[in-house]
């Protein structure tokens, strides 16, 4: 499913969008368009999510087609941003201010009728207002990381992107983050943050966009892709006291697609691994094999972002 | 708008290390002054005044290297260490970020120039001749917004901007403009030197420009709208890239 087809009117797209640094391509060909909701813009480090979300958020200029806020070109179209927040991936703010002082900023520099109001409000919002007082260049990385956040949502945008936003935050501080993030889609906004990390897309967006190497990899419905994800062919590594002997125990598994003897030892591919992780050991004693190791050799997100872009 | 962001510069000039040192680059002119008076060369005050003084260290290294330091870092280190986002991802026009940052780095970099100029001025010629001191004080402000105004434009438009204002104050304006004459109209020591000979109408033995007053005042002029003009122009088109 494509996105494009499951939201209307976009909030946020961008159009054949690329943008290079030299001979480096960050970000290659991608087009999307997204609605109210949370969306998850997940892949490995590199991958070209930071570069995308500047793009939408107007402060990188695309090489090639556009980047759109409410049908608006981003770039160099500063009006964007009274509907849009961005919580930037850097750490920094300014040290020197307080909490409350660092949002009262913003809400400032957005012209809002009620500062004190509004910078409380965002304050609350990321359960910072016990240390609003206290300079935010002493508060904990999960802090400023919060801090971020409610300076980016003191002017209630309607669209929120953000830049791997639970970097340093501990399990709590995450599960609140998330709970507000979808207090605010319920109301009706666009959110879409980054993530390296599968959980945290999963127990958040509702749905995704999977970029490799600059690339869409994937996009649509969360769980269609965690299931393409699931399903995928697995590689396992096996040792053992006999290695062909286990080959030949293995071979007639239906799960089993392929076996590939090695003088390092038994890499077997299974479509289930499972089921494969249940039978191996089985059907080893019965073959007399003593196993040594059985482990997995494709696990890492890389490699299952490279099966995605291989589909 | 711009209110705000003048004083969270200023607070961000103020608290930086840095800034003591250019307090004390700025004490050494009033040293220097102290010792002069405490010794007796038999200089003339109002001739070692402008040509030692004034001529030798403050319009030489002490404004430049103020300016430098504080006009490449007012928006410098905001992209250096991420902040400038803040300002950037809000409804402004880029003047508004531009103007106020510019506005903080000259009052800074004025007052200091200017007091260590009046004062070490007064002590050197016992509070007497005042047009020489008027004339360099004047000078000094119009000179250093000069000043800001060329760093500010490098900061935007180059990473490396302290090394290519050093290389502006020392090689262009210290040798460059020493060897041919005629470059010095491109140079703001220069210039503001003819401002200050306008002003302080001393004479020629006692201190004379190579610009004259009115081309100087022009030629500054055109410096500071131009580069002015110019760095909002980078500053629209300014990219911030993160790691992806």
């Amino acid at each position: 499913m494509s996105m494009s087809e499951a939201v209307t009117p976009p909030t946020v797209s961008v159009e054949n969008v690329s943008r290079w640094y030299g001979n480096v391509v960050a970000v290659n060909d991608i087009s999307f368009a997204l609605g109210p909701g949370i969306t998850g813009l997940l892949g490995p480090n590199g991958a070209g999510k930071s570069t995308l979300l500047n793009m939408l958020s107007g402060l990188l200029k695309p090489s090639n087609g556009q980047a759109l806020v409410m049908g608006e070109p981003a770039w160099r179209n500063p009006s964007v941003y009274k509907r849009l927040g961005l919580v930037p991936e850097r750490e920094a703010v300014y040290d020197f201010l307080t909490g409350q002082d660092f949002v009262r900023l913003s809400a400032r520099l957005h012209d809002l009728p009620d500062v004190d109001a509004a910078s409380l409000r965002a304050l609350e919002a990321v359960e910072l207002t016990d240390a609003k007082d206290r300079k935010s260049g002493g508060y904990s990385k999960g802090m400023k990381q919060r801090l971020k956040i409610a300076a980016s949502i003191v002017h209630q945008p309607s669209i929120l992107l953000l830049d791997e936003p639970f970097n340093g935050a501990d399990p709590r501080q995450r599960l609140r983050m998330m709970d507000m993030l979808r207090r605010m889609a319920r109301e009706g906004a666009t959110i879409l943050f980054s993530s390296h990390i599968l959980e945290e897309v999963e127990r958040l967006a509702e749905n995704v966009l999977v970029i490799v190497a600059g690339r869409l990899a994937a996009s649509g419905d969360f769980h269609a892709i965690r299931r393409l994800m699931t399903d995928r062919p697995h590689a396992v590594m096996l040792r053992s006291s006999d290695n062909r002997g286990l080959a030949a125990a293995l071979v007639g598994e239906p799960a089993i697609f392929g076996l590939d003897l090695a003088e390092e030892g038994l890499t077997v591919r299974t479509s289930d691994l499972l089921a494969f992780a249940s039978i191996a050991p089985r059907l080893a004693q019965k073959a007399g094999v003593t196993l040594f190791e059985l482990s997995p050799t494709d696990e890492s997100l890389e490699s299952v972002f490279s099966y995605l872009v291989q589909r | 708008m711009i209110g705000f962001i003048f004083l969270l510069t200023l607070r961000q000039l103020i608290g930086r290390r840095s800034t003591l040192l250019l307090a004390g680059l700025a004490a050494l002119p009033v040293l220097l002054a102290i010792v002069f008076r405490l010794s007796d060369t038999g200089t003339e005050a109002g001739e070692w005044t402008a040509q030692v003084l004034y001529l030798g260290l403050v319009v030489t290294a002490v404004l430049p290297l103020t300016a430098l330091l504080l006009g490449t870092c007012v928006l410098g280190d905001e992209f250096e260490d991420g902040t400038a986002v803040y300002l950037l991802t809000k409804p402004l026009p880029r003047w508004q970020i531009l103007a106020p940052k510019l506005a903080a780095a000259w009052l800074l970099t004025a007052s200091l120039v200017l007091t260590s100029t009046v004062v070490s001025g007064v002590i050197a010629l016992k509070g007497g001749d005042s047009a020489i001191i008027t004339g360099f004080g004047i000078a000094m402000v119009i000179a250093a917004l000069a000043y800001c105004t060329v760093f500010v434009v490098l900061s935007v438009a180059t990473t490396r901007a302290l090394i290519a204002g050093l290389i502006y104050v020392f090689l262009w304006e210290g040798a460059v403009t020493g060897i041919f004459e005629g470059v010095r109209y491109l140079s703001i020591r220069h210039t503001a030197l003819g401002i200050a000979d306008w002003i302080a109408a001393v004479p020629e033995d006692t201190f004379d420009a190579y610009v004259g007053g009115e081309t100087a005042a022009i030629l500054l002029a055109v410096a500071i709208i131009g580069g002015a003009l110019f760095a909002n122009r980078k500053l629209e088109q300014v990219e911030v890239r993160e790691s992806s």
